[in-house]
């Protein structure tokens, strides 16, 4: 089950991201905890994209939902590369002092994501983040393990 | 939508979600804030990057100035957060039961 929109570039249209990402991820459909994720990690690319990217043209939404993960994609025209997988970890044992919020919201997104991906077609300058939240019943139990073993 | 406001007993009463479309919003009230502040989350159901920069710009003018701010009713989710990004060693934090 998949659905798609396009947003303006600007941050008032979190908005609606927000509304869209209620309308197709309903309590029924996730968990409320998921749906928040979903909307912590799109918000922290859309922002940043808007803030940094240099087009004007609108911001693709895919969001797929099957089997307990969701997986969205974010597709921005007009864009110059930025490989959002290799952005560098932030130190976050720093005191207040040194602390900057910059930075913090792709942290924390990877943090979020079970999966990432960065595809961009210089031809088009078309840049796309893929991630996916969540995990199908059938390798759960496995990957709770790993996370365990690894946390 | 975010709803920020005093409380009845002087603490700062924050509801809604707290995103980069509220985050001047929110910034415009803690900015009117000074001494010790006590923040109830309870009605806190979201906080993204851009409302952990409010949090933090606020705390880091409330202890230049001797005073601080300590948030209760945290949520898990806003708890995660503040673990993922190391704010729980800079804020005093008190969850929800």
């Amino acid at each position: 089950m998949t659905a798609s929109r396009r947003f303006p570039r600007e941050i008032a249209a979190l908005e609606s991201v927000f509304e869209f990402t209620a309308e197709f991820l309903p309590d029924s459909a996730v968990s409320p905890a998921l749906r928040r994720s979903v909307d912590f990690v799109l918000e922290e690319y859309f922002t940043n994209i808007v803030k940094y990217g240099a087009g004007t043209g609108a911001i693709g939404i895919d969001i797929d939902l099957a089997a307990g993960r969701v997986q969205v994609a974010l597709t921005e025209p007009d864009a110059n590369r930025f490989d959002v997988t290799r952005v560098p970890p932030v130190d976050i044992t720093l005191p207040i002092e040194q602390r900057q919020p910059g930075g913090l919201g792709l942290h924390l997104a990877r943090r979020l994501v079970d999966t990432l991906e960065y595809d961009y077609a210089p031809a088009e300058r078309r840049s796309r983040i893929t991630f996916t939240i969540g995990t199908p019943p059938a390798t759960a139990a496995k990957t709770e393990q790993v996370r365990d073993a690894g946390h | 939508m975010l709803a920020i406001d005093l409380g009845a007993e002087g603490q700062v009463v924050i509801s809604g979600r707290l995103d980069a479309s509220q985050a001047a919003t929110a910034q415009g009230f803690m900015d009117k804030l000074d001494g010790q502040v006590v923040l109830d989350c309870k009605g806190l159901d979201y906080l993204s990057s851009a409302g952990l920069g409010v949090l933090l710009k606020t705390q880091k003018r409330l202890m230049a100035a001797g005073g601080q701010m300590r948030l209760v009713g945290v949520s898990r989710h806003v708890r995660d957060i503040f673990t993922y990004s190391g704010f729980d060693q800079i804020f005093e934090i008190e969850s929800a039961p």
